[in-house]
């Protein structure tokens, strides 16, 4: 696993990410509103998988996760899991908050 | 002064006064119990490195939240509700950082602090740079939190700063002077629970003065029941700033750099144990904290809306007008605990446990730096560890009046408190935490380069306080906030311009550079390992042995221990591994414990332990007691 990632070229992520860090939110803005909850919520989980994802690919590269050793097969999980839970529980959080009824409207 | 928009009788002072006095002194009581527990420094600043990873998570909760976060953040969740949590809940991005790479390398390289780092993954200039920069960020937070409790005394009771504050630092200094660490841990774990408790019951009377949790969610509005704020229009809150300055930057300087934070890791008994209580803080503590100091405000706001929407005061409640947000911590809890002075005290003193909690971290790592890095290595390199100790608490008393002399000029500036506090710290990391994590996950990085990031990037860095507009084009690339102020697209600014210094320099200089920095690198971990341990490590993963009893062995040598081979096969352990012992009693949290190393010894009963008496003194075992004993690697 982490020979095959070895091979990454890794300068071509940083033009990649450019070009993602530009169209992206502009992507958000145009077809769900910068006022929808949802734009902040993507704009936050779409970056944080690039922020978590080349973390993730760094310590596998590098060979400071080896997923031999059980312990590190562990925390490699809950940190992939982390991720999720946390985006999974936000999510369900704004569903909540716009999904019932405001009473304090005059 | 302003007042807090509540008016007190002289007997709730009283009241109030006792609870927060009898409260202090305990704490400083119970903190200087563990004064016995420091033979040496690493005892006074690491408590050497034998705790549970439960002891300093859970006494974490107390380290993070600071007085200022229940003013604070009740003031942005009366404002923008829900979202106040956003800077509390969005740390996970980092951990893959911090759990495989930074923790390890500061672990295993037996680092006692950040510029210890940068000496010798770099060279003393980078040391003392770095040192600057960190010193300015702990000192910052040390008279920040000195100055926000003057500022709430003083509203609330009308007691001058100049009086208050030095009373307060006088308690705080006493117990971090002679408790060190292990005083800080356990006098943070009890005001955790204080907080807690005195939070949660804050929550509660709110949302029983609003007739339940259905009607608190139903008179929040929508826009205040949401986890972020808009993605651009506030200026000093919204959710692309946030993100690019406080999850990226705030974090990285929370977790790599902030001392306190630090030294709580390195007194873990293991790195695994370390990333347990990492995962515990994010995955527990931040969550539950950002609703203990943000829940008042959100509390506050469906109270105001109930009330105009029903046409007056809640029944039983007194009418809450919150003319100035920033008391809405106070004006909420004073209203909903219907006046009740004993009640309200106990509040009162979970604000000053949050002070004290914090900046006790701060007075410590502090000292640790001044010990580690400027009297050891420049002033005294040779000398007795009681001389050491002395000179720990030396160094704790001088942190301290510092931090107090900061707080006039903390009391000099104009602003809220928020602002004040972002844009301090939005200037002060950026260039640091570049550095740190160029340092950590890239090999090539070079000390002329870390030495040119720092300085450079830091002037850079200032410099848009007076020409913002250079930041614009960033604001615009990423779609932040384009209206001139940009206090957390400074920061990315910052880091980034920080890295591009970083990387050239690297590039043109890099063959200059023949520095040995394995083990100092994420790369170089298994080397590090292999250093840390002092052999070839085990990583098979073995049980705990429970119950053993301790026999006495004068021809053992220090710190090393024997066993039955059965033992050894549960511990999957082999002659030589390091292990870790521990009185069994679990709640100790490993205040009686030791590393040791381990050789198998067939003449002994399985539940057999064999040590000298200097090493059953460093475990500071008590005669009798059973120990468990784990393999570390």
């Amino acid at each position: 696993m982490s020979e095959k990632l070895g091979s990454l070229k890794w300068w071509l992520m940083l033009p990649a990410f450019l070009v993602f860090a530009f169209y992206f939110p502009r992507y958000l803005i145009q077809t769900l509103g910068a006022d929808n909850p949802w734009t902040s919520y993507l704009y936050l989980y779409g970056f944080g998988f690039f922020y978590t994802g080349s973390g993730v690919l760094l310590i596998l590269k590098t060979g400071a996760c080896n997923l031999s050793r059980p312990l590190h097969r562990k925390w490699f999980a809950l940190i992939v899991g982390g991720f999720f839970y946390f985006a999974i529980a936000h999510a369900l959080w704004i569903y909540l908050a716009i999904s019932i009824p405001y009473k304090g409207a005059l | 002064m302003d007042s807090f928009g509540i008016e007190l009788e002289n007997g709730s002072i009283i009241a109030i006064a006792i609870v927060a006095v009898v409260y202090i002194a305990v704490i400083t009581a119970f903190g200087g119990y563990f004064a016995r527990f420091n033979k040496n420094i690493n005892d006074f600043f690491y408590s050497g490195n034998r705790f549970s990873w439960w002891l300093p998570a859970a006494s974490m909760v107390a380290t993070g939240i600071g007085s200022y976060s229940y003013l604070k953040y009740s003031e942005q969740g009366y404002n923008t509700g829900m979202s106040s949590t956003m800077t509390y809940l969005n740390d996970w991005f980092l951990a893959p950082f911090f759990l495989f790479g930074w923790l390890p390398i500061i672990y295993f390289a037996r680092i006692k602090s950040v510029p210890e780092y940068f000496e010798r993954r770099f060279n003393r200039t980078a040391r003392y740079i770095s040192l600057t920069i960190i010193l300015a960020y702990m000192f910052f937070y040390i008279g920040y939190n000195l100055y926000t409790i003057g500022v709430a005394l003083e509203g609330m009771f009308g007691v001058p700063q100049l009086y208050s504050v030095p009373i307060l630092a006088a308690f705080l200094g006493a117990y971090v002077t002679f408790g060190g660490q292990t005083a800080v841990i356990f006098t943070d774990l009890f005001q955790g629970i204080m907080l807690y408790v005195a939070g949660g019951l804050a929550i509660f009377a709110g949302i029983y003065a609003l007739g339940g949790f259905d009607e608190w969610w139903a008179y929040l509005p929508v826009n205040h029941r949401l986890p972020f704020v808009h993605l651009t229009d506030n200026p000093m809150f919204n959710s692309a700033g946030l993100f690019w300055g406080e999850a990226l930057a705030g974090s990285i300087a929370f977790t790599f750099m902030n001392q306190g934070f630090l030294m709580r890791y390195l007194t873990i008994k293991s790195v695994n144990e370390g990333r347990k209580a990492a995962f515990f803080n994010v995955m527990v503590t931040l969550p539950v904290s950002a609703v203990i100091v943000g829940a008042i405000g959100w509390i506050g706001k469906s109270l105001v809306i109930k009330q105009t929407v029903t046409g007056g005061a809640l029944a039983g409640y007194e009418f809450v007008d919150i003319q100035n947000t920033f008391h809405t911590f106070i004006i909420v809890c004073w209203a909903t605990v219907k006046h009740n002075a004993w009640i309200f005290g106990f509040i009162v003193a979970a604000l000053m446990a949050a002070l004290m909690s914090t900046i006790d971290t701060l007075i410590n790592a502090c000292a640790a730096i001044g010990i580690y890095d400027l009297y050891k290595p420049l002033i005294k390199p040779e000398a007795s560890d009681e001389h050491y100790l002395k000179a720990a608490r030396w160094a704790s008393i001088i942190t301290t009046f510092i931090g107090l002399l900061l707080v006039i000029w903390f009391h000099a500036q104009k602003g809220s408190l928020m602002s004040i506090h972002y844009k301090g710290i939005m200037i002060i990391i950026p260039a640091i935490v570049t550095t740190i994590f160029m340092g950590a996950f890239w090999k090539r990085f070079n000390a002329t380069a870390a030495c040119a990031s720092m300085i450079l990037g830091s002037i850079v860095t200032v410099i848009t306080v007076w020409f913002p507009d250079v930041i614009d084009p960033l604001a615009w690339f990423l779609s932040g906030p384009q209206n001139g102020i940009y206090i957390y697209f400074r920061a990315l600014f910052g880091m980034l311009i920080t890295a591009v210094i970083g990387f050239v320099i690297t590039l043109l200089t890099s063959h200059r550079d023949d520095k040995d920095v394995t083990g100092l690198t994420i790369d170089t971990l298994d080397e590090a390992m292999h250093s840390y341990k002092g052999g070839e490590p085990n990583h098979e993963v073995g049980k705990k042995v429970y119950e053993m009893q301790v026999k006495k062995d004068e021809s053992i040598q220090a710190d090393w221990i024997e066993v039955a081979p059965s033992a050894m096969t549960t511990l999957k352990a082999r002659d030589g591994d390091l292990l870790y012992m521990t009185d069994s009693r679990w709640w100790l949290g490993g205040l009686r414990s030791y590393h040791v190393k381990v050789k198998t010894n067939k003449a002994l009963g399985d539940k057999d332990i064999a040590m000298s008496t200097p090493t059953f003194e460093e475990a500071y075992f008590l005669p009798g007691k059973a120990v468990t004993l784990e393999k570390i690697i």
